[in-house]
């Protein structure tokens, strides 16, 4: 980890400051790939003390800070009581503990990792992205976006009214990042979102209208859509085909359950 | 540059480099518990406790330390001793390596919880690799310090 000049910003918007002023400046988050990575950060702006690891009930909903990790997620009784406990599902068999209480919401988040269960899941429910200088867009939005590293996160905020979710992946081995990941959600119509494609998580807008058109087969159909209509690739874990076969499934076991 | 920070209970003065880890910090400073196992912060084998939490040392930057605690196995000699004698007599600790780490995360475990189930223990311990056993014997260990600690 290559790192010249190290700063730790007590505040959202000293971090801001700090990144503004130093265009070799950057955001480390969480820090669990520094190591891993080859990068070096001319100046690394640390969160630790910024006063954002915390999940809080706001007027807006449930509102979780960038710093959040994902072991205060699977702890926290608000988020595991939203939308029948999806996020804490999505995230608590990730590696172990220990990783887990270093792992944050705006790390994963901002980093736009492909294979992260956590980004699955807040697309499903609609969460928003708090941006310093942007301001407040959907994630869907943020992540469709050209990357602006200049910007700093400070927080998810999911809607008040959460409705009804199901969660499904599958990984290798318990701890691993899953080979697909699956989220299913319901507040006004419903929404499937697919991760780990490998590539990054996206709607599944003819699975969503499959399952709409009802029946007792809408779930089965609902699988074929999002089979049909998504891409996958192959990677060291698993190939596009195996992929495409398992989304057919763990999409029907998904919109099953939320709409049961 | 210079951090000041809680190392088991004692106030600590260091000067480190802005990209070295808390691991690399830690042993640099005859900290020797901590192991680096695997260097890529899947084994947990370099767990200490950060502000009471169970963090891989080899992922956390040792800047992001100033002003907090941290603890590792020579912070906790009573419960070491314990651990170690019971895993010894389940026959757990073979090559030792993972140990410390494994002694780090039960005290974390047994902060945050009351009474776990096994089922629960291994959740809470599913990161923590060991290469030597079959985890079971540990299990067996765990199981009896929480017993004699209740």
């Amino acid at each position: 980890m290559g790192v010249r000049t190290y700063h730790k910003p007590t505040s959202l918007a000293e971090a801001a400051g700090l990144l503004a002023a130093d265009k070799n400046a950057a955001i480390i988050g969480g820090g669990a790939f520094l190591r891993l990575g080859a990068r070096t950060f001319e100046t690394a702006i640390d969160l630790f003390d910024a006063d954002l690891d915390y999940i809080r009930e706001t007027d807006d909903g449930l509102e979780l800070g960038a710093m959040a990790t994902y072991r205060m997620l699977e702890t926290d009784p608000l988020v595991r009581t939203y939308a029948d406990g999806v996020i804490a599902r999505a995230v608590e068999r990730i590696v172990g503990v220990q990783m887990r209480n270093i792992v944050t919401v705006g790390g994963t988040v901002f980093g736009r990792y492909a294979f992260s269960n956590l980004t699955t899941a807040l697309l499903a429910l609609d969460a928003d992205v708090v941006l310093h200088t942007a301001g407040r867009l959907p994630l869907s939005e943020f992540l469709s976006r050209k990357p602006d590293r200049s910007d700093v996160l400070g927080a998810v905020v999911l809607p008040r009214n959460a409705g009804r979710a199901a969660w499904q992946d599958l990984s290798r081995t318990t701890n691993d990042y899953a080979v697909l990941n699956v989220c299913a959600a319901v507040r006004d119509d419903l929404r499937v979102v697919v991760g780990a494609r490998p590539g990054l998580a996206r709607f599944c807008p003819a699975a969503a209208s499959a399952a709409a058109a009802g029946g007792d087969d809408a779930p089965a159909r609902a699988g074929e859509a999002a089979a049909a209509e998504l891409e996958f690739g192959d990677d060291l874990r698993a190939s596009a085909d195996y992929r495409r076969r398992l989304c057919r499934v763990l999409v029907e076991r998904a919109v099953k359950e939320v709409l049961s | 540059m210079t951090i000041h920070f809680e190392l088991n209970g004692r106030k600590a003065t260091w000067e480190v480099e802005p990209g070295e880890t808390l691991l690399d910090a830690l042993r640099r400073h005859e900290i020797t518990s901590v192991k680096n196992g695997c260097d890529t912060a899947s084994c947990s084998t370099c767990t200490v406790l950060l502000d009471g939490k169970p963090v891989p040392s080899c992922a956390v930057p040792v800047c992001r330390v100033d002003g907090h605690a941290v603890m590792t196995v020579e912070g906790v000699p009573e419960t070491a001793r314990r651990l170690g004698e019971l895993l010894a007599a389940e026959g757990a600790d073979q090559c030792g390596f993972c140990s410390p780490g494994l002694v780090m995360s039960v005290v974390a475990m047994t902060d945050e919880m009351d009474d776990p189930s096994d089922a629960e223990i291994n959740a809470y311990l599913s990161g923590n690799m060991c290469r030597c056993s079959g985890y079971v014997s540990q299990t067996r260990a765990i199981r009896k310090y929480l017993e004699v600690k209740s």
